[in-house]
């Protein structure tokens, strides 16, 4: 294959020329309550071509049918030509590397019977209906895939790579009369078949969770000192601020670059902010990104100061910054664009404990887990999982429907104090941007308290109880 | 042909058949922040088998096709790995659809200008759109994007039907940072032919006229008022009604709706369609991808609900019969899907090929002249997530305006709605005259009355 794809790139005209190719095996199965919904085996494949003239934009070609790759180089180069772009697109410089990376598998999932993954899945969706008849419908999924990866550039870079990925997620559905409430179990990492014994506990709780909440109130809206559990701050910092350091949003806006100005405080000396493509066994993470950069540990936020962002080369050389490895792409269907990793929210050493968070708060809410966020720049929403309230010091009583959102310069200066128990969340689903979606991530972060923020609940105002 | 590859399929199983064969080809230009910035053109192709075999149905897909067919040595390899999905399957009496009794309903789907259109002619309205929306303090993104595909689906049963389509979409935004205040002001066309100029100076005047009244902020009002949803506001209140219609949903039992049928459940000014057969949208289709011929499909008539939509697989296990909505990817199985949802309306009116946006039209639709205090809300954070179906909703606006004495005062940050969307569809307290396509759903701003606002 590398053959094949070097002899393309040497009949390209374009100044600069990358080409990936992928093919992707995957299984994937579906539980519905107790039935199975589908258990399927897809191949997918496809290759990318991305050209540059000088002076030119990017030519952009992909296609599923591999015969056509000659052509395609040609296209793209024809394509690159045909949008002249002033001033000109530069890449920063990354150093040739050759590199044949097969990460290691831990179970090939190629070589595990798809009965074999239907009976793990149906003892985990078991477990979650088995908790109580109060569950009266789950939804449990399996997907597992094995992604050998191919790519060359017209500078000398030629990687090859076996890339696994292996996701589940149990969703409890429990009803009492017009009352549904939901657990959600995910897990998602970058490794194969062993990785995903044992999980049973994981569906079981969510399950429990679910039963719980049918008797739990609505929390009551207002503005609280709010704790996040490692789940839901690691969601947060990933959507809130994570995709602000893209370089992307900044690097041709002026306005946009003054607002995300190195230099400029966004946090109290508490605030570490991190993304790290290189951390072992994550799910974001790879020896190299879709422009052949390699990964690595990139500071954004340092005791409340910006002082880094994630490039990819193009955005890079605009501006006169480093490239960080954050040029990803979901598939050969896409080009790469600035995403991020692995990315987290530092523990303070001597930070103390979850119970040091709470121990002064009168009344607030822990907000836990997420079952979705989205941010609209400046302006985000949260939905936890579940919250309980705070009272005296004390974890309380569990509360439901617990929407936090904000503004994200107030909410990250709010921040005022972060323990020292960090930890990686392993979970699936993915991030999405640009119609690119899932890309695998990672987010971490120890327990967070913002000492003052907007929880919505049914219905809205005043938030004093 | 997809025919060589069902006939494999026949001469294995015992429980028959059916295959779906989808090519596209896209072109994309692209304008990042006010200057041309890449080109890009994709080929795909691939093939989607699913079998009944001794009772139990499996499913393949692959996009290892050849590029004007699956080609005997794809197929075979599709076939067992579709065979290996159906050991597994559960028990199901799917049956597969013989031909329509007459032929298919035509719709127009394709359009020359659309599959002609140079690269040339895509770079021009971009570049026409960006020059009527350039403004001072403002950048601009605009996309382009034209897409031709061919779609082949045949069953054993010898039902069996192809189609060409265009589609083509224009979508751009404005951005405006002062300070720590961001604003984004977007809008997009899609259809099937390239759009009129028409549509492209609506598109145009759409953004400006929210942007021209979002310059200045306002402190957002308080309490349980009169909220006007535009088209594109609307998504928060549709969703969980959508969600609950569709007989996927009515068949796990967590569809609010699911015991409805016949009830008057909706203001009796409601009523819900879904159209696969108006002609210039790109989800408009003569067969679905099961075989099953497209008809409309009323959801909701004034107020009452009617039906769910289905497909052959949900309808199999509803012991009902298939409303042709069966919506199926090159990968998994195929679902219950919508195509054009349509809200208060008979058809002709909108079967103009290019309305894509009815002409440049009033923000508020007409329904803010008796608002003494409430919220124009046209776009909230989070739509979607969490438990859609429930229905409670509580979401943070992200572009939202203050109606203060029957006038659009300005914009409001730093607020949020909630409510229930049944309880709110229950009393609508006015639809707009400004119905206009967002995505594939056709509907007007709707009021709503009591709709609990929250500031922070």
């Amino acid at each position: 294959m590398i053959d094949r794809l070097t002899a393309a790139l040497a009949r390209s005209r374009a100044d600069y020329t990358e080409i990936r190719v992928e093919r992707t095996w995957s299984t994937a199965v579906t539980f519905r309550g107790r039935r199975l919904d589908s258990a399927t085996a897809s191949e997918d494949q496809g290759g990318f071509v991305r050209a540059l003239h000088a002076g030119g934009g990017w030519g952009v070609a992909s296609f599923t049918s591999l015969d056509r790759l000659p052509a395609m180089v040609a296209r793209a180069g024809d394509l690159s030509r045909a949008v002249p772009v002033e001033p000109p697109i530069r890449l920063a410089d990354v150093s040739p590397h050759q590199a044949d990376a097969l990460l290691d598998l831990d179970g090939d999932v190629r070589g595990v019977p798809i009965a074999e993954k239907k009976r793990l899945l149906e003892a985990y969706n078991g477990v979650m209906l088995a908790v109580s008849d109060r569950i009266v419908d789950t939804l449990a999924l399996y997907r597992d895939e094995v992604r050998e990866y191919w790519y060359v550039n017209s500078q000398g870079t030629i990687l090859h790579e076996l890339r696994p990925e292996i996701t589940l997620s149990g969703t409890a559905v429990a009803r009492r009369d017009g009352t549904i409430e939901k657990g959600l179990e995910s897990i998602g990492l970058r490794r194969g078949w062993n990785s995903v014994q044992d999980k049973a506990a994981g569906f079981r709780e969510v399950a429990e969770r679910a039963v719980e909440l049918l008797d739990a109130p609505m929390v009551k809206g207002g503005t609280y000192p709010v704790v996040l559990d490692p789940e839901l701050a690691g969601v947060f910092i990933h959507e809130a601020f994570g995709h602000l350091s893209e370089a992307d949003f900044v690097y041709e806006n002026p306005q946009a670059r003054e607002m995300m100005t190195l230099g400029r405080r966004f946090g109290r000396p508490v605030l570490t902010v991190g993304d790290n493509g290189a951390a072992p066994g994550l799910r974001g993470t790879l020896p190299f990104d879709d422009e052949g950069t390699p990964t690595q540990d990139t500071t954004l936020i340092k005791d409340g100061i910006l002082v880094g962002r994630l490039h990819s080369r193009e955005t890079a050389a605009a501006m006169g910054e480093r490239p960080t490895g954050n040029a990803r792409a979901t598939s050969f269907r896409h080009a790469p664009i600035v995403r991020m990793t692995n990315t987290y929210i530092a523990g303070v050493p001597g930070g103390g404990s979850f119970e040091d968070l709470i121990g002064d708060v009168r009344l607030g809410v822990y907000a836990c887990g997420a079952f979705g966020g989205q941010t609209m720049l400046e302006n985000f929403s949260f939905t936890a999982a579940y919250g309980r309230m705070i009272r005296d010091g004390r974890v309380a009583e569990l509360v439901k429907d617990v929407v936090l959102a904000g503004n994200l310069f107030q909410t990250l200066d709010r921040i005022d104090h972060i323990a020292a128990d960090f930890r990686w969340n392993q979970m699936g689903g993915g991030c999405g941007k640009a119609g690119q979606y899932p890309l695998p991530v990672t987010e971490g972060a120890p327990h967070v308290r913002i000492e003052e923020a907007l929880v919505g609940g049914e219905v809205g105002g005043v938030g004093e109880a | 042909m997809i025919a060589p590859l069902v006939e494999l399929a026949q001469r294995r199983v015992d429980g028959g058949a059916d295959a779906l064969w989808r090519r596209f080809e896209r072109t994309t230009v692209a304008f990042e922040w006010g200057r041309l910035k890449s080109a890009a053109t994709t080929e795909e192709a691939g093939a989607n088998l699913r079998v009944r075999h001794r009772g139990r149905v499996g499913v393949a897909g692959t996009t290892a096709v050849g590029g004007s067919d699956v080609g005997a040595q794809h197929a075979a390899p599709l076939l067992e790995r579709a065979l290996a999905s159906a050991e597994l399957g559960e028990a199901l009496e799917l049956g597969f659809p013989g031909p329509p009794s007459t032929s298919f309903p035509t719709v127009g789907t394709f359009f020359d200008r659309a599959a002609n259109a140079s690269l040339d002619d895509l770079i021009g309205i971009g570049r026409a759109l960006l020059a009527r929306l350039e403004r001072e303090g403002c950048r601009v993104n605009v996309a382009i994007e034209r897409e031709t595909t061919a779609t082949r689906v045949a069953n054993t049963a010898g039902a069996g039907g192809e189609y060409g389509g265009t589609a083509c979409g224009v979508s751009a935004d404005v951005w405006r940072i002062a300070g720590d205040d961001v604003l984004v002001v977007s809008d997009a066309l899609e259809g099937a032919d390239l759009p009129s100029d028409e549509a492209l100076a609506a598109l145009v005047a759409s953004i400006n006229a929210r942007l021209d009244h979002a310059l200045r902020l306002v402190v957002p009002p308080e309490g349980a008022l009169p909220v006007v949803f535009t088209p594109a506001g609307l998504s928060a209140l549709m969703l969980p009604v959508t969600q609950a219609l569709s007989g996927k949903a009515v068949l796990q039992g967590i569809s609010p709706l699911g015991a409805k049928v016949g009830a008057q459940v909706f203001d009796a000014r409601l009523s819900l369609a879904d159209d696969p057969l108006r002609v210039g949208r790109t989800a408009s289709r003569p067969l679905d991808d099961e075989c099953v011929p497209s008809r409309t499909v009323c959801l909701v008539e004034r107020g009452v609900v009617q039906r769910f939509i289905y497909d052959l697989e949900t309808a199999a296990r509803a012991k009902t019969e298939s409303t042709g909505h069966g919506t199926r990817g090159i990968f998994g199985k195929p679902v219950p899907g919508y195509t054009n949802i349509v809200m208060n309306e008979t058809g002709a009116v909108t079967n103009v090929v290019g309305a894509q946006h009815a002409a440049p039209l009033q923000l508020g639709g007409g329904l803010l002249g008796d608002i003494p205090d409430g919220l124009l809300v046209d776009e909230l954070i989070g739509v979607g997530q969490g438990n859609v179906i429930g229905g409670a909703f509580s979401h943070p606006v992200a572009l939202a305006y203050r109606i203060e004495r029957g006038e659009i005062t300005g914009r409001v940050k730093d607020a949020a709605v909630a409510g229930n969307a049944y309880e709110l569809w229950k009393q609508v307290a006015g639809f707009g005259n400004d119905a206009r396509w967002t995505g594939s759903r056709w509907a007007p701003s709707v009021r709503f009355d009591g709709v609990s606002v929250a500031r922070r």
